[in-house]
C-alpha cells in the first residue's frame, strides 16, 4: 500500500533522513523505531508533505506522493498524529474532531450554514470511539495531556483514513494511560480495517503491536522486517540496543 | 437559523437593544446620533479585521486599505459614471473584494510579519495614488460633497441606513463566523500544520478569509460616505489600520463583539476627551499600554472570561 | 521614454548622487530599527518617534547654541539626549514585555509612538522648526559640472562611517559579538550565564541613539514637524524586511534600494515618484520572500 525507497532529506548540510526504504501493505501494522535524532519524525513528515523529499520515491497506493502538499496526501487517505501535541488549542473536543470531518465531506470552505449543526453524527461516533464523547463540549486546551493524545487520534480519524500515521502516540503518558491507548489504537485499527504505521519509544509496546518492524538510524534503514527477525538482527542489537539483552 | 446559536436570553437582549437604537434619534441631539453613526461604521469595520486577525491568525496590517477602496469606489462612480447610485452602492464592496483578492493573492505566500510588510506596502502604494493622482482622485484634498440619494440624506436618514446595513452585517459575520468554513479559519490560526494535516488547503481559506473581510471593510467605506459624503488619502494611510488593529485589542481579539467595544471606546475618547484637551492620543496610548500589560485579551474577553468563570462556579456549587 | 536623452547623463547622475545620500538618512536609522528587530525581537514601531525626537532635539540645541559649533554639537547631543530616553523607556517598559507575542509589542509600542507625539507636541509646539546647516555645509559642489548641494555629499560620507562604527561595534566588541549571537539563539546566550537583560538594554540604546542621529542629521534638509515619524517608520521597516530582518548590511541594501528608485521615480514620473520605493518593495518580497539578505528570523 505504502512504498517508500531510498529517501533522502537534508536540512542545510544535515541529512536528516538519507536514505530510508520502507513497505507497508495494507491492514498491516508497521512500527518505525530507532535512537532519539534517527529521522522518524523526519521520515513521517516526508509521507504526509510537510517536507518534500530531495531524492527518492514515495508512492501510496500505486501513486507517486513524494513532494505533494499535506492537504492533497490527506486526501488521499492518509491521517496523521504527531508527536507534540498539535491540536485546537481555542476550539472544543467536538470542534476539533468536526473540522477534520467537514473537512473531508468537502465542506469547509461553506460560509452558509451553521456548522454545528453539521456532521454531528459522525462526529460524536468517532468521539464515542475513542471515548471522549463525555469531555465532547470542553475546550480542548483545557484536556489533561493524555487526553489531548486521544484527541490526536480522533481527529486524524475524523478524515476516514485508509492509513493511519501515528508518531510516539503514547509519549508522556503513564504506563496504565499507555496500556490503554494502545489497546484502543489496536481496537481501532481492526474495526474500521486501517494500515497503521507508528513509531515509539516503548520496546514492549512495539514488538507486542506491531506486525513488522524498521529500524532507523542516522536516517539510514538498517533492517525491515518481522518482530523476530528484528529481534534477531546483529546489527540492530549493536547499534540500537547497545548489545544484547533487551529484546527478550 | 440561529437555533442554539445563541442563548434565548441574549436574542431577546439584542433585540430589545436594536429597537433602543431604532428611537434613539427621537430622543438624543442629531450631534450624538450622528456620533453613534460614526461608531457603527468604525465598528463594522474593527469586526471585519477580527475575521482575518482574531479568528484567522494573520497579520492583516493594513485593513484600512480595503475601507479606503472602498469608500472612493463609491465616490468615484457616483461622481464620475453615470451608473444609478443604488448600483454603485452594491458594486463598491466588490470593488473593495477585488482588491482584497488582488492584495491577498500577493501576501498569502509570505507569513507574519513578512505578511503584514507586503501589505503595508501595497497599501501604501494605493495610499501614495490616490494622495498624488490630482486629476482621478483629486489628490490630498480628496472629493468632497458627493451626492447621495435624498433617502438616506440628513443625519438620521443616513443614521437608519448605517444602522440596518449594520445589523445585516454583523448578522453575516456571525453566521460566517460559526459556519464550518470559520471554523476551519479558527483551526488554522491555532494550528496552521495540523489543519493542512487534515486536508485543508489552508491558504486558500486565508485567503478568502481576506476576501470576505475586505467586503465588508468597503461596506464600511461606503457607509463612511454615506455619513461624511467625502473621501480623503487618509483614509488609505497605514495609521488608520493600526488605530482599527487597537479597537479590537481594545475590546478583545478572540471575541465576536469585541471590536463594537473597542471602537466604541476609542471614538468616545476621541470625540468627548478631544473637545477637552488636544492631547486625547495620550490618553488613549497609556490606556493600550496598560491594556497590553495587564489585560492582553482584552476589556471584553476579560468580562467574558470572568463570566465564564462565575459560571463554572456556579455549575461546580449545583453539582 | 530614453531617459538619457532626456535628462542627459549626468543629471541622470547626480539625481543618482541625491537618491544615494537619502539612502544614507534611511540606512542610520534602518540599522538602528534592524539592530533592536535581530537582538530583541521587537517591531519597535515608536523607532520613527525617537527620530523625530532625535530632530527636534537638534532643533533645540541650535537654538541654545547657535552658528556652526551648534550643529556639530547638535549632532552629538541630540543623538545622546534619544539614547537616554530610550534608556529609559527600556528598563521602565520593554524588559518586562520580551516574552510577548509580535503583534502585542508592536501594538504596544504603537502606544509608545502615541505617547511621544503628543510629548513632542506638548514640548515643542506644532509649529514647523528648522535648521541650518553651518555655512561649510552650504551652497554647491560642482559634480558632472552640475551644481550638487553640500550638505548630501556630507551624507553620502556620514553613512559609510556609521556604517563602519557598526560594523565595528558588532564584531570586534564583546557586547556587539555577544548580540549578535543573542540574535542568532537568545536560550544559548542565557545559558552561557551573560546577564542577556543588559545585552538587550545595550542593543536596544545604541539601535534608538541611531534613530537620533538620523533625526539630527536630516534636521537642516526639511521642516521640523509632527508627523514625521509616520512615514518614516514605515520606510524603515520596508526597508530592513527587503534586507532582511536584523541584518545591518541587508539594512544598508534596503535602503539603497529605496533611495534610487525614489530618485528614478523622480526622473520618470515626478507626481508618482513616491510610489517607486513601494512598487520595489514588493517585487523584491514576491521574488525574495525573506529578504535579499540572510535574515535572523
Amino acid at each position: 500500500m505504502l512504498y517508500v525507497d531510498n529517501l533522502i532529506n537534508s536540512f542545510g548540510d544535515f541529512r536528516a533522513v538519507n536514505g530510508a526504504n520502507l513497505t507497508v501493505e495494507e491492514g498491516e501494522i508497521v512500527a518505525v523505531i530507532g535512537p532519539n535524532g534517527a529521522g522518524k519524525t523526519t521520515l513521517f513528515n516526508l509521507i504526509t508533505g510537510h517536507l518534500k523529499p530531495d531524492s527518492g520515491r514515495i508512492s501510496f497506493k500505486g501513486e507517486e506522493i513524494g513532494g505533494l502538499p499535506p492537504y492533497t496526501i490527506c486526501r488521499k487517505g492518509i491521517a496523521r498524529s504527531f508527536q507534540l501535541l498539535n491540536i485546537f488549542q481555542r476550539m472544543t473536543v467536538f470542534e476539533n474532531v468536526q473540522v477534520a470531518v467537514l473537512s473531508q465531506h468537502n465542506r469547509s470552505m461553506n460560509i452558509f450554514r451553521p456548522a454545528r449543526n453539521m456532521m454531528i453524527e459522525e462526529t460524536n461516533h468517532i468521539l464515542e470511539s475513542v471515548g471522549l464523547l463525555d469531555k465532547a463540549d470542553e475546550i480542548s486546551g483545557s484536556l489533561s495531556h493524555g487526553d489531548q493524545k486521544i484527541l490526536e487520534i480522533a481527529i486524524a480519524l475524523g478524515n476516514e483514513p485508509d492509513f493511519l500515521i501515528l508518531d510516539e502516540p503514547t509519549a508522556g503518558m503513564s504506563p496504565e494511560e499507555t496500556n490503554a491507548t494502545m489497546r484502543l489504537v489496536k481496537r481501532l485499527t481492526s474495526e474500521q480495517g486501517l494500515t497503521l504505521l507508528f513509531c515509539e519509544h516503548d520496546i514492549d509496546i512495539v514488538f507486542s503491536a506491531a506486525d513488522r518492524i524498521m529500524v532507523m538510524q542516522l536516517g539510514e534503514t538498517i533492517v525491515e522486517g518481522t518482530p523476530q527477525e528484528v529481534r534477531e538482527n546483529e546489527q540492530v542489537q549493536k547499534a540500537y540496543i547497545g548489545g544484547e539483552s533487551c529484546l527478550k | 437559523m440561529f437555533k442554539g446559536m445563541i442563548h434565548k436570553n441574549t436574542a431577546f437582549f439584542l433585540a430589545a437593544l436594536f429597537v433602543v437604537f431604532l428611537f434613539l434619534p427621537k430622543i438624543i441631539p442629531s450631534y450624538y446620533v450622528y456620533f453613534i453613526a460614526s461608531v457603527l461604521v468604525m465598528a463594522l469595520l474593527a469586526m471585519s479585521l477580527n475575521l482575518v486577525v482574531g479568528f484567522g491568525g494573520l497579520f492583516q496590517f493594513h485593513h484600512g486599505v480595503f475601507y479606503g477602496v472602498g469608500a472612493y469606489a463609491i465616490a468615484l462612480l457616483v461622481k464620475k459614471t453615470p451608473i444609478p447610485e443604488w448600483i454603485c452602492f452594491i458594486l463598491s464592496p466588490f470593488v473593495a473584494a477585488l482588491a482584497g483578492l488582488i492584495i491577498g493573492l500577493i501576501c498569502i505566500r509570505l507569513s507574519k510579519l513578512y505578511f503584514a510588510m507586503i501589505q503595508i506596502s501595497l497599501g501604501s502604494l494605493l495610499w501614495a495614488l490616490a494622495f498624488r493622482w490630482y486629476g482621478f482622485t483629486g489628490g490630498d484634498d480628496g472629493i468632497h460633497g458627493i451626492p447621495m440619494p435624498s433617502m438616506i440624506s440628513g443625519v438620521n436618514n443616513s443614521y437608519y441606513f448605517i444602522l440596518i446595513v449594520f445589523v445585516v452585517c454583523i448578522v453575516a459575520l456571525f453566521m460566517i463566523l460559526k459556519s464550518p468554513f470559520g471554523s476551519t479559519l479558527q483551526a488554522a490560526r491555532d494550528n496552521e500544520q495540523r489543519c493542512e494535516a487534515i486536508g485543508v488547503f489552508v491558504k486558500r481559506h486565508q485567503l478568502f478569509a481576506i476576501v470576505i473581510a475586505s467586503f465588508f471593510a468597503g461596506i464600511a467605506g461606503v457607509l463612511f460616505v454615506v455619513l461624511e459624503r467625502s473621501v480623503f488619502p487618509d483614509l488609505l494611510f497605514w495609521t488608520l489600520s493600526l488605530e482599527i488593529l487597537i479597537m479590537c485589542l481594545l475590546g478583545g481579539w478572540f471575541t465576536f463583539a469585541g471590536p463594537i467595544i473597542g471602537a466604541a471606546i476609542m471614538l468616545s475618547l476621541r470625540t468627548f476627551i478631544g473637545i477637552q484637551t488636544e492631547y486625547w492620543t495620550l490618553i488613549l496610548a497609556v490606556i493600550l499600554a496598560l491594556l497590553i500589560f495587564f489585560l492582553p485579551e482584552g476589556v471584553w474577553g476579560y468580562f467574558q472570561e470572568k463570566l465564564k468563570h462565575r459560571k463554572e462556579a456556579v455549575t461546580e456549587r449545583g453539582q | 521614454m530614453d531617459i538619457a536623452s532626456a535628462f542627459g547623463m549626468s543629471e541622470i547622475a547626480l539625481q543618482l548622487l541625491v537618491g544615494l545620500s537619502r539612502a544614507m538618512i534611511l540606512f542610520i536609522i534602518s540599522a538602528g530599527l534592524s539592530l533592536i528587530l535581530g537582538v530583541l525581537r521587537v517591531p519597535n514601531v515608536a523607532h520613527g518617534s525617537l527620530y523625530m525626537i532625535g530632530a527636534f532635539a537638534a532643533y533645540s540645541v541650535n537654538q541654545i547654541v547657535g552658528g556652526a559649533a551648534g550643529f556639530w554639537l547638535s549632532l552629538i547631543l541630540a543623538p545622546l539626549f534619544v539614547a537616554l530616553v530610550s534608556f529609559v523607556a527600556e528598563r521602565v517598559l520593554f524588559c518586562h514585555l520580551y516574552e510577548r507575542e509580535h503583534l502585542m509589542l508592536l501594538l504596544f509600542t504603537f502606544a509608545l509612538m502615541l505617547i511621544f507625539g503628543d510629548l513632542v507636541k506638548f514640548f515643542w509646539g506644532v509649529d514647523y522648526k528648522s535648521v541650518t546647516a553651518p555655512d561649510m555645509l552650504k551652497g554647491s559642489v560642482m559634480i558632472f559640472g552640475l551644481p550638487f548641494p553640500a550638505y548630501n555629499l556630507f551624507l553620502l560620507i556620514i553613512g559609510p562611517v556609521v556604517g563602519f562604527a557598526l560594523w565595528l561595534f558588532v564584531s570586534k566588541t564583546r557586547i556587539g559579538k555577544i548580540s549578535k549571537a543573542a540574535s542568532v539563539d537568545r536560550m544559548m546566550v542565557g545559558a552561557l550565564g551573560i546577564n542577556v537583560s543588559w545585552v538587550f538594554c545595550t542593543a536596544f540604546v545604541i539601535g534608538c541613539f541611531l534613530a537620533g542621529l538620523g533625526g539630527a542629521l536630516i534636521a537642516p534638509t526639511m521642516g521640523i514637524t509632527l508627523g514625521m515619524d509616520h512615514t518614516i517608520i514605515m520606510e524603515a521597516f520596508l526597508i530592513v524586511v527587503i534586507g532582511g530582518l536584523g541584518n545591518i548590511w541587508g539594512a544598508l541594501v534596503g535602503a539603497l534600494i529605496f533611495g534610487v528608485t525614489q530618485s528614478i521615480g523622480v526622473m520618470l514620473l515626478p507626481q508618482f515618484a513616491i510610489i517607486f520605493p513601494y512598487l520595489a518593495v514588493v517585487i523584491v518580497l514576491m521574488i525574495w520572500p525573506k529578504g535579499l539578505l540572510k535574515s535572523v528570523w
